[in-house]
């Protein structure tokens, strides 16, 4: 589904050094998989996640997505297919402050032809009633806690009924508890909708049997296994 | 949800970020609004007067015609002399059509036999009298009688049965002109009859007699033939008649006009460093913003927004608080302008009326643009910049 071929991605720094994040990395995202990316700070993980997103260009090598080089679509194409194909979690809140749950969990149906928008407010009411949050339909995001917010945009990720659910270090700032329930939501997601997970974290708790653990170091595959 | 809402969102809820903004869009359409509102206002009134006074040429003493402008525009009285004989010189010529004396008076500063200190009083002559009788017919449908006067627009009684005192003599006030926006509006009209009256009854009731010199009068108004050429009646007359000045119309209140325009250079000048001073502070706030909103805007385009509809939200919001910000000041300035009509006049020195309406939606139009395009402008290269950005990139702190 997901092929990087060779990909390497240099940052340019401010100075003349720049930065090697990943080495001509290769590897292989299943329809279906559960993929965990794992690794110490500054091996490529997240490199590697917005690379398969499409969120950034390798210096060299390609980024396919069912056969199609990502990086020889047009903007318009890529970031449609981001809208539909893909859904987001990322390790920041990343709610827009100025909008409500409902809103934000609605906030992906605007920039495509996808949901009409009563379809969208069912859908995103659905989903935020999935994760706990109905109650927290007119609510801010600053009005929720770290853990909550982070229920509302794994909700918004799936508003499109996306194939691929790309998670960036989801629970880095949640206590454990909180860190168990966002894991168990990503896991019934993959097992009920048969979403595709890509997600880097450092969890224990993963327990989707089948699931696909690389390990990266200094920007290549150091390991690759299943649970 | 929908785009415009995003919009709304986006705008209101940095109030200090959006404040700025909004405050540089006001000074950008207020501005330029303002000054060519107000020069328009002077053109209009002076276009006014010009077709009230409906002549072709304008003959006054010699050396008098900045006075007769100013007594003609800002209603400051000075009265200036001519030999009546002037008159008869130039009806004999055969490309006058038709002429008209006036003499100009004011009434006594501070004295109680006067109702309005030093009032302008045009005094006419209602067998040739072509400036006052359209409206005279169309109003009245008569001559004004012994002792009744017609006003300008802000002559007016507290009680309208009441009379106007002047040397004296009440005279009672039948109509009142439309507004110019010049000293014509506090002046009071009357004919040479009734003047005469007034100046004999002043001997006993004024505490100063008002003398009407009858060899004497203050101006001329002069209708020209049709198809005869101003300029060479005008120099005829100069030519022939010593001891005056010849005024042709279209360059009637020409020390005004100069005035407008120099007036117009200096706040051209200030308009431009507002210009510049403004769209670099809005230009900042919105690198500021840019900045600030990277991570959001990576965040929408992970969602699935395209760069140019992240460009167009950020162009919006531009748009949208520039459009908020010059219709606040351009609706200011018209309140103003509206409350403080007479004030324009009397503090600036300067006639004012309000522009035609068209001319006035084009000049809010025009507001409006400047306002927006130079907001749009100064948001431009911010915009642009993250909006060609990487979605990861932006994302990173």
């Amino acid at each position: 589904m997901i092929h990087l071929k060779q990909v390497t991605k240099v940052y340019p720094s401010d100075g003349a050094n720049s930065v090697t994040a990943l080495r001509e990395l290769t590897l292989v995202v299943q329809r279906g998989d559960f993929v965990v990316i794992k690794g110490r700070s500054g091996s490529g993980k997240t490199t590697a996640l917005n690379l398969m997103a499409g969120l950034t260009r390798p210096t060299s090598g390609l980024v396919e997505l069912e056969g199609v080089d990502l990086w020889s679509l047009p903007d318009r194409q890529q970031s449609a297919m981001r809208n539909y194909r893909m859904g987001f979690v990322f390790q920041f809140p990343s709610l827009l402050p100025s909008l409500t749950v409902l809103e934000n969990v609605i906030l992906p149906t605007i920039f495509g032809p996808g949901l009409a928008p009563g379809e969208a407010a069912a859908q995103a009411k659905n989903l935020l009633a999935t994760v706990g949050l109905e109650d927290k339909l007119t609510a801010f995001p600053r009005q929720l806690s770290a853990g909550q917010q982070q229920r509302v945009v794994i909700a918004r990720s799936l508003i499109n009924q996306p194939e691929i659910l790309m998670a960036d270090e989801p629970t880095s700032n949640l206590d454990e508890q909180t860190e168990r329930e966002i894991i168990a939501i990503l896991e019934k997601v993959h097992r009920l909708q048969g979403v595709t997970v890509v997600m880097v974290t450092h969890t224990p708790y993963i327990s989707t049997p089948g699931a696909l653990i690389l390990e990266l170091a200094e920007g290549r595959l150091a390991k690759q296994s299943r649970i | 949800m929908n785009v415009p809402r995003l919009i709304h969102r986006n705008v209101t809820r940095n109030p200090f970020r959006s404040g700025v903004v909004f405050s540089c869009a006001f000074l950008l359409a207020a501005l330029p609004f303002a000054v060519t509102f107000i020069t328009e206002g002077g053109r209009a009134s002076l276009q006014r007067v010009l077709g009230r006074l409906g002549a072709d040429l304008l003959i006054v003493p010699e050396g008098a015609e900045v006075k007769v402008e100013t007594a003609l525009l800002m209603g400051k009285p000075a009265p200036v002399w001519m030999p009546r004989e002037n008159l008869d010189k130039i009806a004999r010529m055969p490309e006058v059509a038709r002429l008209s004396p006036q003499v100009h008076l004011a009434t006594l500063a501070g004295a109680s036999c006067c109702s309005a200190s030093e009032m302008f009083i045009v005094v006419y002559e209602p067998d040739t009298d072509f400036t006052l009788r359209p409206w005279l017919d169309q109003h009245l449908g008569r001559e004004l009688g012994p002792g009744e006067v017609i006003g300008g627009s802000q002559v007016f009684l507290p009680n309208p049965k009441a009379n106007i005192l002047v040397y004296g003599s009440p005279v009672s006030l039948k109509g009142n002109l439309a507004r110019s926006g010049t000293g014509l509006d506090q002046t009071l009209f009357m004919t040479s009859e009734t003047a005469r009256e007034v100046a004999r009854m002043s001997k006993t009731r004024a505490e100063q007699e008002l003398v009407v010199p009858t060899n004497q009068i203050s101006a001329i108004l002069v209708k020209l033939q049709p198809g005869t050429l101003p300029e060479r009646v005008a120099a005829r007359i100069a030519r022939e008649v010593s001891g005056v000045t010849v005024i042709q119309s279209p360059a009637l209140f020409q020390a005004t006009r100069r005035e407008l325009t120099g007036l117009m250079r200096i706040i051209f000048v200030i308009l431009t460093l507002v210009w510049l001073l403004s769209v670099t502070v809005a230009g900042l706030i919105f690198s500021l913003a840019a900045h600030e909103r990277r991570r959001e805007l990576g965040v929408l385009r992970a969602l699935g927004s395209s760069r140019a509809f992240v460009f167009r939200l950020l162009l919006a919001e531009a748009a949208a608080l520039a459009f908020a910000g010059a219709a606040g000041g351009i609706a200011l300035c018209l309140t103003l302008a509206f409350c403080f009509q007479e004030a324009i006049v009397f503090l600036l020195k300067i006639p004012f009326l309000f522009p035609p309406p068209l001319l006035l939606a084009a000049l809010v139009l025009g507001g409006l643009l400047v306002a927006l395009l130079s907001v749009v402008l100064a948001a431009l290269v911010p915009i642009w910049r993250i909006s060609r950005m990487e979605p990861a990139q932006a994302m990173r702190e």
